[in-house]
């Protein structure tokens, strides 16, 4: 049950009026750049799928949105306030009002999975452990686990231990949630029931949704806008509709699925295998 | 949020004015059981009308008083839910285990809830 | 790489290191005494558990060692002193060298073996799974949850556990004394109990808390600095075995020497 924009006392808006503003956002590992100078927004309520392939530093953009990594550069805006730039404290007062679901879950493996869910409850709130059981029986509830409170992480599948953990991210009844690959490696039919569960919480709690995928059916059915990121740049931009129909050469060749090119010229090829020039052309 | 107590008959109106959240819902917790408990008070109506927005530690609490009622024999009811908490209630599947009336007279007389009514506002 | 080069960098990664390691003791006795002041809650449920588990299941197997290592001393203070004739000094030396150095020692190393090695495969374990960032991203401070209350059951729990293996040391010494020299238990405990000097056994215990920061320190630093993938929590596990014995004899050494400098003479 996130909270919804529209009827709260406070005003959870960037300046722009959208759940989250990202501008000239830049990420280093040590020297090296991954992300160039990234600009979008994420209307309040709207589910933004972030798309790209291996290395497109899609991941780094997540993880700087949830602050796991500190951008060298640029600014966040969520709740109206910069992410980027804040205190310890406020950014922690800002990721409880934040979800975000792990790509392989990372559920605590020493508690059970109803611990899992109860945990920020207990360590952020003063309700009753009474009240935090029915709660962690309702989240559970809402992603079908019903029943499940005492099991381990270790006991369920893989499909379980993803809708497990998206209970974990709803546990605070957050406003903003996060899902890193929620499909990747799952069976078709699982996969299918994911995709679903996001699409019933965002039309259920109205909760502004984040997604980082590469599965483009996935994508195109929960997305209300696409980003693709190509080696650390926005390639596009748009909603999903304005996606489809891009022309844009490297977006055509994303959602067409077509292959890089191989190297040609035997000069190229050549100084690839004799190691004089490293393949992999920035 | 402010919560405040009146009996009108038999019953116990609780009065909730604010939102519902993780932060505030103990203490309307604490009330409802307070009544049930210690007051034995019979029927413990729930005044909605005034409550924008509830979260699930709102809902939870609600279900905690909803439950001591049925343990003490007495009854328990809410009315005047707004279109969000409205939705809430049926996201969570507790339209139907909740007695939810549209308004005060129709929470006091009892009987069928409607629990298709309409939101409120 | 020139000589010097080396040197300096391998003193300035050793800095780094130490001090990597007093940032996390440093932010869990903030988390354990300050915060608790400030209204921020702290699990005292969590450092029990970890107390139960570094402390009473070790029970056993200190209380093995120590007898063992109390015999074999008798036994190596025997191997001289009877040359001499003087085999009542056996007592005072199994004593004085099992508060001393011994019990402190013996019993770091049981806790390495089982608590130091385990800190940091639990928390690589939570670092290759992403457990970490998911307590992060759930406002949930790593340090303080999960290596505070381990200071704590530390601190508390290895000079407890090296009170009871000076105690398994002396009996260890006394089963030798009693069969094999002239003595009696009387006689053994009560020429033990003359040997002892309570700043014999403070200074143990001050080495053996010493001991349980090192241990811990060096355990979760090993367990947060495993890299990506799980073999990496073996070779964590390993280097924390190997980093927090070497650290202790350091330490021990650092404060044997303090003791000696500002002993009474």
């Amino acid at each position: 049950m996130a909270s919804i924009p529209t009827s709260k006392g406070d005003n959870p808006q960037a300046p722009t009026g959208a759940a989250i503003s990202v501008r000239n956002l830049r990420v280093n590992y040590g020297s090296r750049e991954i992300l160039h100078g990234i600009n979008f927004e994420v209307p309040a309520g709207e589910t933004l799928v972030i798309l790209g392939g291996s290395g497109s530093g899609k991941s780094t953009l997540l993880r700087t949105l949830v602050g796991l990594e500190t951008p060298s550069g640029g600014e966040i805006w969520m709740r109206g306030k910069n992410f980027a730039a804040m205190s310890e404290e406020d950014r922690d007062e800002l990721r409880k009002k934040m979800g975000m679901s792990f790509q392989g879950g990372a559920l605590f493996g020493s508690m059970t999975v109803g611990e899992n869910v109860a945990l920020a409850l207990q360590e952020h709130t003063e309700l009753d452990e009474s009240t935090i059981e029915i709660m962690v029986r309702l989240k559970l509830d809402q992603v079908g686990l019903s029943g499940f409170e005492n099991y381990m992480p270790a006991q369920l599948s893989g499909g379980m231990k993803k809708r497990a953990a998206i209970a974990r991210a709803l546990s605070m009844d957050p406003e903003i949630l996060f899902f890193d690959e929620p499909s990747a490696g799952l069976d078709p039919i699982i996969a299918a029931g994911i995709d679903d569960l996001i699409l019933k919480l965002k039309k259920a709690f109205r909760i502004t949704i984040v997604v980082v995928t590469h599965e483009l059916a996935s994508a195109f059915l929960i997305a209300d806008r696409m980003i693709l990121l190509d080696k650390g740049v926005i390639v596009a931009n748009g909603t999903t509709k304005e996606l489809q129909a891009s022309s844009q050469p490297r977006v055509r060749q994303f959602l067409d699925r077509i292959p890089e090119p191989e190297l040609t010229g035997e000069i190229d090829y050549l100084q690839m295998l004799t190691g004089d020039v490293p393949p992999i052309r920035q | 949020m402010d919560i405040s107590t009146r009996q009108s008959g038999t019953a116990t109106i609780v009065d909730v004015v604010g939102d519902i959240t993780l932060y505030n819902s103990p203490e309307v917790r604490k009330v409802l059981l307070n009544l049930l408990k210690e007051k034995k008070s019979p029927r413990v109506i729930v005044n909605m009308l005034s409550v924008k927005y509830i979260d699930s530690a709102g809902v939870a609490s609600l279900v905690e008083g909803l439950k001591l009622s049925r343990d003490l024999k007495s009854t328990f009811a809410l009315f005047g839910l707004s279109r969000t908490a409205q939705e809430v209630f049926e996201l969570t599947r507790l339209v139907r285990v909740f007695e939810i009336y549209t308004n005060e007279e129709d929470a006091l007389r009892g009987g069928s809830p409607n629990t298709n009514a309409a939101p409120v506002r | 790489m020139a000589i010097t080069e080396t040197i300096g960098s391998a003193t300035i990664n050793g800095l780094a290191y130490i001090g990597g390691l007093a940032r996390l003791a440093g932010s869990s006795v903030r988390t354990i005494f300050i915060e608790p002041i400030r209204g921020k809650k702290f699990h005292f449920g969590r450092a029990v558990h970890q107390a139960m588990a570094v402390g009473v299941e070790a029970l056993p197997i200190v209380s093995l060692i120590s007898f063992f290592i109390g015999t074999i001393l008798a036994l190596n203070a025997a191997y001289e002193l009877r040359k001499f004739g003087a085999m009542q000094v056996v007592a005072s030396a199994v004593a004085i060298s099992m508060t001393r150095e011994l019990g402190p020692l013996m019993t770091a190393v049981v806790v390495i073996g089982r608590s130091g090695s385990a800190f940091a495969a639990e928390i690589g374990t939570m670092k290759v799974n992403e457990e970490i960032d998911a307590l992060e991203t759930m406002a949930l401070e790593p340090v303080d949850f999960l290596v505070a209350p381990k200071f704590l059951a530390m601190l508390l729990m290895v000079p407890c556990l090296t009170v009871w293996a000076d105690f398994m040391g002396v009996l260890g010494g006394g089963v030798f004394g009693v069969s094999a020299a002239s003595f009696t238990w009387g006689s053994y405990i009560s020429a033990t109990l003359d040997a002892l000097q309570s700043r014999d056994i403070t200074n143990g215990l001050i080495k053996a808390a010493m001991f349980g920061l090192v241990i811990t320190a060096v355990g979760c630093q090993e367990g947060f600095s495993t890299g990506l993938g799980s073999e990496q929590v073996g070779r964590s596990t390993t280097s924390a075995v190997v980093k927090s014995i070497f650290m202790v004899v350091v330490v021990d050494l650092i404060f044997t020497a303090i003791f000696y400098l500002t002993a009474p003479r």
